[in-house]
This record gives structure tokens, sequence and C-alpha cells, in this order.
């Protein structure tokens, strides 16, 4: 099988957790003797490229963020450019998002399902993973604690060409914390959490307090 | 206030609102943004570690992200494609970021980012074209969740009366 990969981050290459994701990925794929070819919708140098391998391929995995509940504008703004596909093409998707809960990816997700259709595809399933924010801050063991996972997930789709196995479904993790984990992690997200992101804000020379109000 | 962001070229609808809105007396305010420089969100995360509150790109948006904050209500009106809205009506949502904060909290049962701001505006939506109704009503009622605010209602153009009704 030959997979045409396309990232959907507006993000750059260097700092995108999709990318990040794909990395690992890949190589699950490789493992279980699927080729790739990967492109990146931040690149607009590369549309021409990308449009002409959505054309010639027929096995498609669009990598994205959830950009406020759905696609980031840029992916839709390079979506509209491409003329449906009549050739039986099969398009999964692989969403991954901040936000730990898989509830949160759900809306995203349900779009993605009909956006397969609007391609003239068929909508072969989507991998739906959150808590995946820090990737890109994480450095070494850190950040491989976050993406190695993946790597089974490219194995899976390896074998299966879709995400609608068991194992791509429990990869999601916890749809909805229970109440007990909820309060814990509302507790860790106004303490540590809280913490850990103006530590961030303090590497970036922010020198304004994280809820300064400039308007 | 009334903020109505129309990013089509169409302005036979913002004719319309303001004969509708004028009529009633109501606070409004109308920008037409289709030939405006909206660039998307990058995703850079910068207004909100960076620059907080601020958008790192300097384009057109930066004037009316000033007014959402002071808005008690938006309407984006948008072209549609692929079923959902066309890139520069979700570019206008997607920059709409900086309102707020990093820090998170559980709101009605969703993990959400905290506003920036105390008073942020409901949000409706007014699409050209063929949208899918039910998922645009769906997913403006979670993007309004965003800003812990509520969504006004999704409507085609040609359910303008219906929404004039809804602005106040």
């Amino acid at each position: 099988m030959h997979v045409l990969i396309i990232n959907g981050s507006p993000r750059v290459k260097k700092y995108s957790n999709t990318n990040y994701i794909l990395v690992k990925f890949t190589e699950g794929l490789r493992e279980n003797g699927a080729s790739f070819e990967q492109y990146e919708i931040s690149d607009r140098g590369s549309w021409d490229q990308i449009r002409q391998a959505f054309d010639r391929n027929t096995v498609i995995l669009i990598a994205l963020p959830l950009y406020v509940e759905c696609i980031p504008g840029l992916l839709i703004e390079f979506l509209e450019t491409l003329t449906p596909k009549s050739d039986g093409s099969k398009l999964a998707f692989l969403l991954q998002g901040g936000f730990m809960e898989g509830v949160q990816l759900r809306c995203g997700e349900a779009y993605l399902k009909i956006l397969a259709g609007k391609l003239g595809c068929a909508y072969m399933g989507t991998l739906v993973k959150g808590d995946n924010f820090m990737i890109r801050f994480f450095e070494g063991e850190w950040r491989e604690k976050v993406t190695d996972p993946y790597a089974d997930m490219g194995r899976e789709y390896a074998v299966n060409g879709d995400f609608n196995s068991k194992a791509c479904k429990k990869f999601t993790g916890h749809e909805k914390f229970p109440l007990p984990v909820r309060i814990y992690v509302g507790h860790i997200l106004k303490t540590q959490a809280a913490k850990g992101f103006e530590q961030i804000a303090a590497a970036f020379e922010c020198d304004k307090p994280l809820d300064f109000k400039p308007y | 206030m009334i903020l109505i962001v129309n990013t089509t070229a169409d302005a036979s609808v913002t004719d319309d609102l303001k004969n509708s809105l004028a009529g009633r007396g109501a606070d409004f305010e109308i920008i037409e943004a289709g030939g405006l420089r909206i660039s998307p969100c990058i995703g850079c995360n910068h207004c909100w570690l960076k620059t907080p509150g601020e958008c790192s790109i300097k384009d057109d948006f930066e004037r009316i992200l000033k007014k959402i904050v002071h808005a008690d209500q938006m309407w984006v009106i948008s072209d549609t494609a692929l079923g959902f809205l066309d890139h520069k009506g979700k570019n206008v949502y997607d920059r709409m970021l900086p309102i707020l904060t990093m820090y998170l909290t559980f709101y009605k049962g969703q993990l959400r980012h905290v506003p920036r701001y105390h008073k942020l505006p409901d949000v409706g939506l007014i699409y050209f074209g063929s949208g899918e109704k039910e998922y645009l009503k769906r997913w403006n009622e979670r993007a309004a969740l965003n800003f812990k605010r509520k969504s006004l209602g999704v409507f085609e153009r040609d359910e303008l009366k219906e929404a004039v009704s809804c602005m106040c």
C-alpha cells in the first residue's frame, strides 16, 4: 500500500505537533510494509504538488489539528482548490488536539465524515486523540512518551487501510473523565499546569501576565 | 452592540440588515471583511504565551478583534465550501483565539480555555450556498462555548428575517 499523507497543520513543519505525530505514525506504517509520500499545507509553495498527488493517489490520509472545533482555515483554503475524485479513492483522517478527552474532538470528527464525501472519497475513519498540546515544547523522552504510541496506529493502518479497528477506537482514551478525575485534573490545571504555561511564556520572553487584556 | 462581520463579497445582505436594524434603532456595526486582508491562524500560540491577547499576524483582523471584545452579539456572514464555512469565514473564527487565555477550566462539562475578557459576545452565523445546516448548527454551538457564550443560531441567506429577530 502506498499512502499520500497531507499534513493539514497551518503551523510550520519544524514546530508542528501533527508532524511529530506523523514521524512516529509513519515509522509504524513502514514497518508493516506500506510506503508513503508526505506534504505540508503550511508550505503554500507546494500546493500544486499536493494537488497533483491528490489526483494521482487513491489511498489518502489527511492529518490535522483541531482548530475551533473543526478543520483549520488554511486547510479549507487548500481543499477548496481540489477537484472532487471519482476513482474510488479512500480517505482517512488523523485528528489531534490539545484537550484531553475524546469528546472534545467529536464535532471535528463529524465534519470529516462529511468532508470525505464532498471530496468524492470513501470515508475510512478518523484516528482521534487529544492531549497533544505540549508536544512541541517537550524534548527527548518526554516528547516520545506522547508520540511513540502513534507508531502502533501506523502499523494498524498499514494492515487495515482504515481506522475502524478496536485498537484505533481505544487509542482515543477517555471519552470523558469520571467526575473524581475531572476534579483532580481541574486542580492540576489551576496549579501545576498554570505554572508550566507561565514558565513556557517566560522562555518566550513574555513580559506580561498571561491574562493581560490589551483591548 | 451588535457586530456584523461580512466575509463575503455580497454587500446586499448587509444592506438588508442595515435597513432592518436601523428601523429598530438597534446599536450595530457592520464590517465588510470580504476585501480585507485576513490571513489564516498559523497556530503559533504567541497570543497565549508570548504577547498575551495580541495576534502575531499584523493584518486587518486586529480592528475586528478590538470590536469583538466590546460586542454583545457577533454575527459572521460567510460563503460555504465543502458543506462548511469557506476559508474566509473560518479564518475569522480561528483568529479569535487571542480573546482566550492559555489557562484551562471545565465549563458546562467541557474543558475550555479561560476567556481573557469578562464579557464576550454570543455568536450567530448567516451563510450563503449549500452548507450542511445541521452540522453548522452543532458546530456554531461548540464554537460559542469556546467563549463561554451561546449560539444565536445558524441561518441561510434567505432566512435573514429570522436572523434579524435574534439580533438585539
